[in-house]
């Protein structure tokens, strides 16, 4: 059996059809699922606001799908259109656009999750907060979806940039580096803009007469927990459109992949840290708003500190692709 | 279970009711400009979208009410149902010229961006008369 280009751009672009839609597929059915769990527990706790609930599940997953959607959109793109490549760039342009996609599909899939979850609880134990419930977390939920906006982003870019004018080698690793950058580093801040959004739920459900402040800090934490994605999204741009000089050298080309690598795992854990930062500040402002000002200062120091090894990623996959 | 529904149906009514007159007249002023392939992109993603969130809440009833077992199968049937239809509008605009690919796109978010604008606008409309109250 011989295979030539045509036939590994087809095995590409059916592999990475198949890692964009499964792993895009996990996050929100992760989230999904919790959410429909909580809103179980809500519908016992408080039977009589069962329609409520029900409205409010059915809204908080339909929003949780969307990162499950654009992860089908670049799995019917890689499925359907004929790509052509007289290279193996065209081959890992393609896998890497399934990559980030089905990567950066996973943490906003499972982050919004929770505070629809919570959403329904908070309907359960305070039904007059319905309506201001289900907005905040909506927004909450929308903010979970940026990393995964990201991650389409770089999938696009990828699918319907030209590439073939660059040399294959380093290309190829700068290629399959971006896809790893965009795709893991978003899945630690669609987690962590989860968990902050879950705790602004319950703190309005517990203590209606916080829910701006709750809904304030509650953007604000999550603004910072996003700044790892971004990191992500930096480095996955600096590896697509630098332009890199021919090289034959294998350690060039990993030196390009690991800067993608390094940067999407590095940025996984200070995303969550951070969330878990800011969803303790949230709760407790909740509960006592007065405190509101040395919470938030506590919250973003921490934040900071968290972001410490997400900088230091940033900085190594820098040096990877400016110096090494 | 009857009132449940009624609320599920109440809550889809005027999403997709929104959506759908949204798209109508998105589509009919691409038509005007000489957009069709836009304009029939973002109608099939719309229609999409609705059948999707209609379906979401109509088989809430037969997700429920069963053992464990039966309940999670009838749950990865009805999500494998769902994400083929919503396979077919793309894989119809990435086909056929007649549709534009991104308008399809934005078309099969339209309810999510419908429950998004309503939310969002409320909350502010509150907020603007919680502020001329104080």
């Amino acid at each position: 059996m011989t295979f030539d280009i045509d036939i590994w751009i087809q095995v590409a672009a059916f592999t990475g059809g198949g890692l964009a839609m499964g792993f895009g597929a996990i996050g929100a059915a992760i989230g999904e699922g919790f959410t429909a769990s909580e809103a179980n527990i809500a519908i016992s706790r408080n039977p009589q606001m069962s329609g409520d609930i029900f409205k409010g599940m059915l809204v908080g997953q339909a929003i949780a799908e969307s990162a499950a959607i654009f992860a089908l959109v670049v799995a019917m793109l890689l499925l359907f259109t004929n790509f052509s490549g007289q290279s193996v760039v065209a081959v890992c342009v393609i896998l890497a656009a399934g990559l980030s996609m089905g990567l950066g599909a996973v943490g906003s899939g499972i982050g919004s999750g929770f505070p629809a979850g919570e959403a329904c609880a908070g309907i359960s134990r305070q039904p007059a907060m319905s309506n201001q419930l289900t907005t905040n977390m909506l927004i909450g939920s929308a903010v979970c979806q940026t990393p995964s906006i990201f991650a389409l982003v770089i999938s696009f870019i990828l699918l319907f940039s030209d590439f073939s004018g660059m040399p294959v080698a380093p290309t190829w690793a700068a290629i399959l580096g971006a896809g790893f950058a965009a795709g893991f580093g978003a899945i630690g801040s669609g987690l962590g803009g989860g968990l902050v959004a879950q705790t602004s739920c319950e703190g309005m459900a517990r203590q209606p007469t916080s829910a701006s402040t709750v809904t304030n800090i509650m953007l604000l934490g999550q603004a910072v927990t996003q700044t790892t994605a971004i990191y992500g999204l930096l480095v996955a741009f600096i590896l697509l459109f630098k332009g890199f000089a021919p090289s034959e050298s294998l350690g060039a080309a990993m030196a390009l992949m690991g800067a993608g690598v390094c940067m999407g795992l590095g940025a996984i854990g200070p995303g969550i840290g951070e969330g878990a930062t800011a969803r303790s500040a949230v709760r407790w402002i909740a509960r006592n708003q007065e405190a509101t000002p040395e919470l938030t200062r506590i919250m973003l120091v921490g934040q900071a500190v968290s972001e410490s090894t997400g900088i230091y990623s940033l900085v190594v996959a820098l040096v990877l692709i400016f110096v090494i | 279970m009857k009132k449940k529904m009624e609320t599920i149906r109440e809550t889809e009514k005027i999403y997709c009711s929104i959506a759908l007159a949204f798209a109508v007249i998105a589509g009919i002023l691409c038509f005007i400009l000489a957009l069709e392939p836009i304009g029939k992109g973002l109608i099939l993603g719309t229609l999409f979208s609705i059948i999707n969130f209609v379906l979401m809440g109509e088989t809430l009833p037969m997700r429920i009410g069963h053992s464990r077992k039966k309940s999670a199968g009838i749950s990865f049937l009805l999500i494998f149902l769902r994400y083929g239809l919503l396979a077919i509008p793309l894989a119809l605009s990435i086909k056929l010229n007649r549709f534009n690919m991104a308008a399809t796109v934005v078309g099969l978010f339209s309810v999510q961006l419908v429950i998004m604008t309503e939310h969002i606008s409320r909350h502010i409309k509150m907020r603007t008369q919680k502020k001329q109250l104080f």
